[in-house]
Formats: C-alpha cells, structure tokens, sequence
C-alpha cells in the first residue's frame, strides 16, 4: 500500500561549531531542553502530524543516535509497515560511498523511498528546534498544486544575508533563489525544510547524480535546477519558533528560551503537542532542605543541595550544598560540588566540577562567551575556567582555562 | 542455549490487603496505589523479578483491576512483552457458580492448568504491599542451597502500635517461629510486643510441588496457603525462613502510606531503595518540572511534569501536579495531576490522582491523621 507521504531526516551533521559537545555525537543527539535530543523535534513533529514512516540519514559519530532511536518505540514509531528507520551509507555492488552533499544522501536511499511508494516526500533537518504542524504544510502544498515547496520564515532585512532566500510573488510562488546574497531581494530564508512530489524528486536526483560537477546538493544544486526548469515552486510561510542550534551561543540560547514558553514562543509543555524522548527511567529529583531553586527546570534523578537560577538540568544531575549554578544548561548525570560556581555556560553529560572550581562568568559588557565543557570531562578541585573556554579534556585541580 | 534467565516463573497477587487502605482503593487495588513520587506499588515487585531474569510473570487479578491493566499494558516498560512468557494478567473468569476468589489457594487454583504447562522448576510468589528492591536471586538460590520445600522471605520488625488495632479479619499477617533458618511455626495476626519475624509473603516453591498441594487443598476447600497448607504441615515440609535486610517499604493502612512516602525524603532511605537495579514504570512522557514565579522548594521529591509557583515543603509530587501562585504545601503527598489552586495552604493532606484544591481554600490534618481528598475530587 503506497503512504502519502514519508519523511527523510538528515542527521549526518557533524555539528562542528559545537566542537566539545559534538566529539562523540551527531548534532541531532545533542541533548536539549532537559530531557530530549535536538531530533526529538523532527520525531515528534511527523509522529503528531500523522506522518509515520521516517528514514533518518546518519553519517558522522552514528552510534549514540542509532542507539537512541533504536526500534523508535518511544515516538510511536514501532511500526509493521514504515516506522523509522537510521539509513547509514552503505556498500553496493558497484562500490561504497559516503554521502557526498544532502542530494546524494537521499539518492542513495531511492530504493528506500520506492518500498513505500509515497506520493510526497518531506525533506527535513535534525539540527533544528522547532515546533511544526507538517500536515498544514502538505496541505498547502496540494492547495497550491506544487511540485516543490519549501517552509520560509520572515527574518530581519539587516540580517537576510545570512540566509537561503526565497523571492516570491504575491501568490507565494517563487521566482528566485539566492544563498546569502550580499544585496538580498527578499527576507524569506528557507529552513530548509521541502516537500517535494516523489516523482518530481525523484528525477532531479538522478540528473543531479548524472552530473559531475554538481555538490550534490539541495541548495546549491536541486533547487537551482528546478528554477531553471520552471517547476512549479511555493513558499510556505512559517511563524511559529524556529531556531538553527548550530553554534554554541544558539544552542545555549534555545534552551534559555524554553525557560521563558511565555514569551519566546517555543512551548514544550503543550499537551497537544508533546515531544517525545527516550526516558531515563530515574525517579523523581530531590530538592533538600538547603536547595534554592528559582525559574528552573529540573528533570527526573537530580538531587539539588545549592542553588539554580535560570538554569536547566537534565535528568541525574547532583548539585552539592553551597554550589552555585545560574544561567546553566547542565546536562544528563553530570556532578556539581560543593561550592563550585558555574555560570552562564554549557555543562555536557556525565562531568564532574570540582569543590569550589568555576566554570564561565556572568556576561559583561566585554565579553559575552558561553563557557562549554565537553561530556565525561573531570574539572579539578578549584580550577578556573573562562567564559570562552571551549574544554574536553580533563582541567587539574587549581588550573585555569581561559 | 545460554542460560541468563532464573528457573523460576513469577506471580503476583495485586489485591492482597486491599482492605486496610479502603480510601486508596475505591477505584483501584493494592498493586496500583501510587507509591514515591512516580511509581505504583507494583512497579518495585515486578522490576525486582525482571532485574532477576524472571520474565514468565502472570498477575492473578481479583477486582478492581481497571487501573492496573491501564498501568501495565503490554508489559512493555518491564521488558515483558515476550513471545515467550512475558506478561500475563489473568482475570477472574465471570461464570455465574464461580466466585471471586478469597485467598491464595482458590486464586492459583484457578491457573493450574496454566502452571502444568510451564517448563521453569520453581515458582516465585509475591503481594504488591511491599515496595522493595528485592533480589530474587539471593532467594532462589537459598532456597535450592537449602534443599527446602518452601522458602518464605521475612523482616525482623516491630508491630507498630497502631496496626495492633487493626481488623485483620480479612487480611491476614504471618509471622514466624525459628529453628536456625527452619519455620517451626507460623501465627496468623500474632500481636506481640518487641522484634517479630514478619512473613514478607514473598514465597519459592517447586512448581510440582505447588501444582499438586493447591490441587489437594481446593479439593477440600481451603483458601489460604499459609494458614491452611503450610502452617499444619510444617513438621511433613522443609520450610526455610530467608531473612530480608534491604530496604523494604509495607503499606498497611494509609498511616504507613504516609510515613513510608514520607521517609523517603531522606535521601539514605532514597538511595536504599532505588540504588542498584532500576524499577521501571509507566512512561508517561512529561517535560521536566519547572520552578517559576517565586517558587519555593524545601525538601521535596517531586517527579517530572510538574509547574510549581507556590510554596512546597516536606512533601512528595507525583507527576503533573500543579501548585499555583501563593499556594502553601507543607507535609504533603500530592498525586498525579492535582492542582492546587491561588493562595490555598494545605499541610499534612494526601490528595489522589486528578484532585483540585480550589483557590485560597485552607485544609489542614495533622501528623497521625492526614486528611484524604479523593480522585476527581474538588475541595
């Protein structure tokens, strides 16, 4: 039986610019929010909007990702016919190779695609946090009678340059595209996100395949290519929250951001729309009777003795009397002592702060780093790390990073 | 083939001492009772058998039992969805001449056919009033040490004063008498002073064994294995006592609901209970517990899911309870999705799933006699 549509995430990102936090993960399995991944998101998107066959393209640092997605049961998708499915690059017959732009990752998969015969297929991105009604899109995508339509957000003119642009006329059909133009002609960036007819798709991937100086590329390359034929190409506008958690201050800020569902618009409490996420299995966190805790976040398995401000901490964290933690995403199973000071920065999963140690600084006028420190990481009785510091090595007791 | 799992298969009886906590299970049974922030009682029973390679366990059920089947579902989150073996819930059958059963002997006599086709030697028995990380492991192998017929796991305790005025008339307690580690004795509702050995009605036989003394027992119309097969025939049965010294949380009336919750707001009696193997649950899928608006947290274990504005002190949340602006909560167990409204003060009062404390509304209990407000209720 053919499903209407299906989607194909791609999760090969390596994340580089979120170096100590992407040593030995893929982006997608970045933890987020206290107790999800960034491709939580995307899961959870196409389960609640009906889509139930997901193939996830994955190339660099697999195996936390394939471990946690698993037979995908903790996003309903666990399924006879679809589910989801972690599509690695593998070897053929005529050779093997590695997925040389997004385009190819997603040729290589034709025969994938073909088991379920789909009429759509929706092309999605696993380092994004974003709440989407996928069906509304797909809706939109019939309305307009496309053949391609890629979801674009209005940002800021002065800030347009940054982006992927749509230029579109009146009735959302697109004219044009340019890939961080100096003088942009539009302030519609694409989220990368497409829905494309199968058969549409299809073609253009194997033209694109056939031809030898292409980057195998969906922006660079596919769309191009459709414009030049004329296709049938709309926009369709987004303006729900969206953010590209690339870098590290992105990253920190998004998860501020879901301290504040009141005013930053990302609501990760809607009953409606939940987002699903492999659980821990711990049991409920302990606050002591010393333990401060105010506009926070605290997930299953911590034990709090110090105080958190504004911060988040994912499940089994354990902050020590007299520490002190304020604007801090502290991830998974991580251990804070007595009396150290962490501030205004990124703690990975399983570290250990030492007694007294400091980790960032609030920001000031000068400096507005967000100090980071990778998973497994011991920091050292008393030692000093700047707020600019990127760390994933071991810090002895005393020392200081800058 | 390799071997990892115990020769022994489980079972589980979810309404034992249903009648000493009336309040907390009108709409459900022992087994179900939410017990430390985000578990049912017979979350630790049924994890302690998994986490011991038991995975062939069937819950005789008698009533009451919705919210129980609504838990466990397909057993998924015990790793108990097995083509073979797995969960097995069995319910009594609706036949116009069959009661429901009373006791133990007319529950499993209602499975013997299921227990003649079972290959595993051993069969482990257990109630659902015990919260306990308890190793089976250590169990069966003491008693295939032993050589015995029966093994009964026990805790040297002291009767609580209270209990003693309890009607035990329906639920009995077993305690026993030793000879080394042999059962000499065992006395049904014995109320004596001092250190006693109490059955923690967690019991190994040989499934043969069983198979053929429950036959011999529903024949002649007995109902409770302890007092009616084994306590007269403890000089013809090898019965052998096997002393538990873990953490072992009973529930026998809602003051030892409350205080068993309450202890575990020490983290020694946390750690006791959950260190070492999990206990697993029902996923429920809740966003982290968010503290905002000038919250308060003292001494407090709180699971995932819920929004606390107010002031909580000295009390366990279960999953999604709301406490809003204002609202003071002090010596407290508030269960699932409760919601106390603006400025409400509540102290020493157990609410059940889905209750609603209305704004500015003040109810206080005290520390022998916790005010209960019921499911669905709004005070």
């Amino acid at each position: 039986m053919a499903k209407e549509m299906i989607a194909m995430l791609l999760a090969g990102g390596q994340g580089s610019r979120l170096y100590a936090l992407t040593q030995k993960l893929a982006k997608p399995a970045v933890p987020f929010g206290g107790k999800y991944r960034i491709i939580d998101f995307p899961l959870s998107n196409c389960v609640n909007s009906g889509i139930d066959t997901v193939g996830i393209l994955t190339q660099y640092q697999p195996m936390v990702l394939n471990e946690y997605i698993g037979n995908g049961q903790p996003w309903d998708l666990d399924r006879l016919y679809g589910g989801v499915h972690v599509l690695p690059p593998y070897q053929q017959a005529s050779g093997s190779d590695w997925y040389k732009g997004t385009a190819n990752a997603i040729y290589q998969n034709i025969p994938f695609i073909e088991r379920y015969n789909p009429q759509y297929v929706i092309i999605l991105s696993g380092d994004q946090i974003c709440k989407q009604d996928y069906s509304d899109f797909l809706r939109f995508h019939k309305e307009k009678n496309a053949e391609f339509s890629v979801a674009v957000m209005e940002v800021p003119w002065e800030e347009a340059s940054r982006f992927g642009l749509m230029v579109a006329d009146e009735n959302d059909k697109i004219t044009e595209f340019q890939e961080k133009p100096k003088n942009p002609k539009s302030n519609l960036a694409s989220m990368g996100i497409y829905i494309f007819n199968w058969d549409i798709l299809r073609k253009y991937l194997v033209e694109d395949e056939a031809d030898p100086n292409s980057e195998n590329d969906f922006g660079n390359n596919i769309i191009p290519n459709l414009l030049r034929d004329g296709r049938n190409m709309y926009a369709y506008h987004f303006d729900g929250y969206w953010k590209d958690v690339g870098t590290i201050s992105s990253l920190w800020e998004a998860n501020m951001e879901v301290l504040d569902p009141e005013n930053s618009g990302i609501n990760i409490f809607d009953e409606n729309w939940k987002i699903y996420s492999r659980n821990s299995g711990m049991t409920g966190h302990k606050l002591g009777a010393d333990a401060v805790v105010e506009n926070s976040m605290i997930t299953d398995g911590c034990r709090v003795h110090g105080s958190i401000r504004h911060s988040i901490l994912f499940a089994g964290v354990k902050v020590e009397a007299g520490a002190r933690v304020e604007d801090a995403v502290v991830m998974g199973g991580t251990v804070i002592k007595a009396g150290a000071v962490v501030e205004h920065c990124i703690i990975a999963e399983n570290v250990v702060i030492g007694e007294n140690a400091v980790v960032g600084a609030m920001p000031t006028e000068g400096q507005k780093g967000v100090a980071t420190v990778g998973s497994g990481v011991v920091i050292g009785a008393g030692a000093k790390i700047g707020p600019d510091a990127m760390i994933n090595k071991n810090v002895e007791g005393g020392e200081e990073r800058w | 083939m390799v071997n990892s799992n115990a020769d022994a298969l489980g079972i589980i009886f979810p309404n034992s001492y249903d009648s000493l906590v009336p309040e907390l299970v009108s709409e459900r049974l022992m087994a179900s009772i939410p017990f430390a922030g985000r578990y049912r009682m017979v979350d630790f029973i049924l994890s302690s058998m998994v986490n011991c390679g038991i995975d062939n366990v069937s819950i005789i059920v008698r009533k009451n039992y919705h919210s129980l089947m609504d838990h466990l579902g397909s057993g998924r989150e015990w790793d108990l969805t097995r083509k073979n073996g797995g969960l097995n819930i069995v319910p009594p059958f609706a036949e116009k001449n069959i009661k429901i059963y009373n006791g133990r002997v007319e529950a499993l006599a209602s499975i013997i056919p299921f227990l003649q086709d079972q290959k595993e030697k051993y069969v482990v028995m257990a109630d659902a009033n015990i919260a306990a990380n308890f190793d089976f492991r250590a169990l069966i192998d003491a008693h295939v040490a032993s050589g015995a017929d029966v093994t009964i796991a026990y805790t040297e305790d002291v009767l609580p004063e209270a209990e003693k005025e309890e009607d035990l008339s329906r639920d009995f307690f077993y305690t026993l008498k030793l000879d080394g580690t042999r059962v000499e004795k065992i006395y049904v509702n014995l109320k004596e002073d001092g250190p006693q050995n109490f059955s923690m009605n967690i019991y190994v036989i040989d499934r043969e064994l069983l198979i053929n003394q429950i036959h011999t027992a529903f024949v002649r119309g007995y109902v409770y294995f302890e007092r009616d097969i084994l306590a007269p025939r403890l000089d013809r049965f090898n019965v052998q006592a096997f002393k538990y010294e873990g953490y072992a949380a009973r529930i026998t009336n809602m003051r030892s609901y409350f205080e068993e919750n309450m202890k575990l707001l020490d983290d020694q009696n946390l750690d006791a209970l959950f260190e070492g193997n999990p206990i697993y649950t029902k996923i429920r899928d809740d966003n982290p517990t968010r503290y905002i608006n000038g919250s308060k947290g003292t001494n407090i274990l709180v699971a995932d899911g819920c929004v606390i504005e107010g002031e909580v002190e000295n009390s366990i949340l279960f999953r999604g309870v709301k406490v809003k602006k204002g609202a003071k909560v002090k010596n407290c167990i508030l269960m699932q999705d409760t919601e106390i409204g603006e400025n409400a003060n509540v102290e020493y009062v157990i609410t059940d799933k889905n209750a609603t404390i209305s704004a500015g509304k003040e109810i206080k209990g005290t520390d022998t006699f916790q005010v209960f407000v019921a499911k669905y209720q709004t005070v």
